[in-house]
């Protein structure tokens, strides 16, 4: 069955009523808080690091105008492309194991159970809780000594490695960590598989579907727009990625957990080089912008809307 | 410990605190159960004290520790600058804990009682947001009109054109005695032939050990004729136990990632890390530092040092905890150790070595900022917070330690709450042991970036000391050739 996709009619915008036109007025209202706010804030520092990244300026000093040399330098800079490296192996580590692991929970927690309300503000309720505390508790669970982990481990007398202390194991740690907050994707997940139309399970019974064809054809095609959401929303965030990693290992053992934002962070404010800090800055957003527009062009193959007509 | 308990008891009933209020300052001295026990028991019983408590001082002082009149002598030095004719406000960037900070107001509202027409804005940042604020305010030519500088970035912040030189002002107080400010102090400070900044205190590195631990393996305390050989025999003598109970001989282990290495870890041996103090050529790979270097590693197999995982959970200093017999900390680290201690612990010199007797010795001044707008102020306010008796009042009697004048050296060692081996660290530094010659040019952050991710391998056991030291060298020498200029 080959069907194509028609071509919409080009349009020109409506002219809007009255009822059409306060909805539009409420919607400007509405978002007006944070276009303001980002104005206000971000706004101008986003444009005025734009310029930095162009000169030679301590923050403490007036800044020098050096071209590209800011762009040019971290070519030759060894450790913008273990940065970027480790950023990188964390964004696809823990995006990849996340959406895995709070899709599976999002399905099991979308079960008809006695006590599933409890259920899923059990699991929701680690990405509550407080940056600081997470990393203090998983320093202590990943302890090579006598951490939870280790110590299971022992049980069955397997010698667990020095998780946060060998650079090998460092970085698989964070992104093992960063399960923790997995509730906060699986409420999205959640929200979406309850919107999968049943007559849809339905149809696939009647054409004899088992379990597993239900899933892979009704299920992850329905979901894949939420599945899209959450990679690239979850792999800017990671990629962003920096309190926790400054807390629990400071870029530690041997650079191995040096991510992009703890080099940007120790470039700008304990090396006072914020020139270079900003071409730094503005780098990550090109590589995120790159690494989006990808996730968008892979989608068309494999996202489906609703109402879309694939061939 | 429990006759400091007993006299801070006393204190506080004196002042009029309720047993209640002295729970909640043994809570925020971090003072444990027993302590508290101590405490709320030395108090007798709840009913409030007859005598007032001492008017507060710009409000949240009553719950200092510290007497507001204690430690003050009133030889408050007379500026040769005028006070200003009319009101004006200085704001003065401090780091201090929430302990500690109470007495900065209680030194700003004596202050502000003998100038009237000075107002003190005190701004008490947290350490680990200190330096992104005040760049930020740099930046945005907003810094306060007094500033608190440490060693590490003093140099970088002075040459960046941050404060304004304080020759002149000096030039005018007939008083004003350099000799009595001891020799390290000054060092970080100064630059292209003037003085940036006055330097509130100096510490050497001290030997704190834990003498429950000497005294349960019947091994006698540190003292003068201790040499690092002895240390390291003791240090492994004391090394027992396993897992979450292990006692570890020594606290840390040299590592090029620290700029401070090199006094205690290496002079002793007759090696150097940087060629001080131009720290224009790097020396950690020569014969004499490796074989340093291996010595050191030597208490790591043998598991006589904390490995980083067992330090990553605790607090600073990790000595507090009472797992460590021995560890080597500035004076600074006096009042975590005081308050957070349940046991037993002095201080000692750190112990000569078999070519020089030496330790390292740093410390953090004030400067004024270029952005004051009331220069004048900001320096009546500095020649008496940092003079012998601001720096009695506010660091040697409360037994904080180090001050860098000479002159308030007798109210530390008279403290209270100062260790009672406190005349060591005045030792180290009146007999030449500490040395200021540490890493503080502005190069200095990134060569101890550059090098101790390098180092972390041989904490791993993934690298020889020789390799990762030759590494050190490879990854450093560039950084620092622009010191060659």
């Amino acid at each position: 069955m080959a069907i194509t996709t028609p071509t919409p009619p080009k349009t020109t915008r409506p002219k809007l009523g009255g009822m059409a036109r306060k909805e539009e007025l409420a919607f400007y209202l509405f978002i007006s808080p944070w276009i303001i706010g980002f104005l206000l804030f971000d706004a101008g520092a986003i444009f005025a690091s734009f310029a930095i990244s162009f000169t030679n300026w301590s923050a403490l000093s007036t800044p020098s105008f050096t071209g590209v040399e800011n762009y040019t330098k971290l070519i030759n800079d060894s450790l913008f492309y273990k940065a970027m490296g480790n950023s990188l192996y964390y964004g696809l580590g823990s995006v990849g194991l996340g959406t895995i692991v709070s899709f599976l929970l999002a399905l099991l927690l979308n079960q008809d159970v006695k006590g599933m309300a409890l259920f899923r503000t059990i699991f929701y309720l680690p990405s509550v809780v407080s940056g600081i505390a997470v990393a203090i508790l998983w320093i202590m669970i990943l302890h090579q000594d006598f951490g939870l982990i280790n110590s299971f481990l022992a049980f069955f007398g397997i010698k667990g490695p020095g998780w946060l202390v060998q650079p090998e194991w460092a970085m698989p740690s964070l992104i093992l960590m960063s399960l923790w907050s997995a509730g906060g994707a699986m409420v999205i997940y959640l929200a979406g598989l309850q919107s999968v139309p049943i007559h849809l399970y339905e149809a696939a019974e009647i054409d004899g579907a088992d379990t597993f064809q239900k899933f892979w054809n009704v299920t992850v095609p329905m979901m894949s727009p939420v599945i899209l959401y959450n990679l690239i929303v979850g792999f800017i965030a990671s990629i962003q990625g920096f309190v926790l990693v400054y807390i629990m290992t400071n870029g530690g053992p041997a650079n191995a957990t040096l991510v992009y934002g703890l080099y940007i962070y120790r470039t700008a404010f304990i090396n006072f080089q914020m020139g270079y800090a900003s071409a730094l800055a503005w780098v990550l957003l090109v590589v995120i912008i790159i690494i989006t527009v990808i996730q968008f062009t892979v989608a068309r193959y494999w996202v489906y809307y609703e109402g879309d007509v694939k061939q | 410990m429990a006759r400091h308990e007993e006299e801070l008891a006393r204190e506080l009933r004196r002042r009029g605190y309720s047993r209640r209020d002295v729970l909640r300052i043994g809570l925020q001295l971090g003072l444990g159960a027993a302590s508290m026990g101590m405490l709320l028991a030395a108090c007798g019983s709840s009913e409030p004290a007859a005598e007032p408590a001492a008017e507060p001082a710009a409000e949240p002082a009553k719950e200092s520790i510290f007497d507001i009149n204690s430690g003050n002598s009133g030889n408050w030095p007379k500026s040769a600058v005028a006070d200003p004719g009319s009101k004006v406000e200085i704001s003065v960037g401090h780091t201090w804990d929430a302990v500690f900070f109470e007495r900065q107001l209680q030194f700003d509202k004596l202050f502000m009682e003998r100038h009237p027409n000075i107002v003190v804005k005190a701004e008490n940042t947290p350490w680990g947001e200190f330096r992104q604020k005040y760049t930020a305010a740099a930046a945005g030519n907003a810094l306060p009109d007094l500033l608190y500088t440490q060693f590490s970035w003093a140099q970088e912040t002075i040459r960046s054109g941050m404060y304004i030189a304080l020759d002149d002002y000096i030039a005018k107080e007939a008083d004003f005695n350099f000799d009595d400010f001891t020799k390290p102090s000054l060092v970080s400070y100064q630059y292209d032939g003037k003085l940036w900044g006055i330097p509130y205190d100096e510490g050497p590195g001290n030997l704190y050990y834990n003498k429950d631990i000497f005294d349960a393996a019947g091994e006698a305390y540190p003292d003068d004729t201790w040499d690092l050989e002895k240390l390291k025999q003791v240090a492994i003598k004391l090394t027992s136990g396993e897992g979450p109970n292990k006692i570890f001989g020594l606290g840390e282990l040299p590592s090029p990632g620290d700029s401070l290495m090199a006094p205690n870890y290496l002079f002793p041996f007759g090696a150097q890390y940087l060629s001080e103090p131009k720290e224009d050529q790097c020396l950690i790979n020569t014969p004499e530092a490796v074989t340093a270097m291996e010595w050191w590693e030597e208490l790591r197999t043998k598991g006589a040092v904390p490995s980083p995982a067992d330090l990553q959970n605790v607090a600073w200093p990790a000595f507090q905890f009472g797992k460590i017999a021995m560890t080597l900390q500035g004076s600074w680290a006096t009042p975590p150790i005081a308050a957070g201690s349940k046991f037993n612990w002095d201080i000692a010199k750190w112990p000569k070595g078999p070519k020089a007797h030496s330790t390292f010795s740093a410390g953090s001044a004030y400067m004024i900022t270029r952005d004051s707008k009331n220069v004048d102020a900001a320096w009546i306010y500095m020649n008496e917070y940092l003079s012998t008796a601001g720096q009695t009042y506010m660091w040697a009697s409360t037994g904080r330690g180090s001050p860098s004048r000479l002159s308030a050296w007798p109210a530390y060692l008279g403290s209270e709450f100062a260790p009672p081996g406190a005349k060591n660290v005045e030792e180290a530094m009146s007999k030449g042991i500490g040395t200021h010659d540490i890493i503080d040019q502005p190069t200095g952050p990134r060569v101890t970036q550059a090098a101790g991710p390098i180092w972390d391998l041989v904490v791993a056991g993934q690298k020889s000391v020789k390799e990762a030291l030759d590494e050190v060298f490879a990854a450093v020498d560039p950084i620092i050739a622009e010191n060659r200029g």
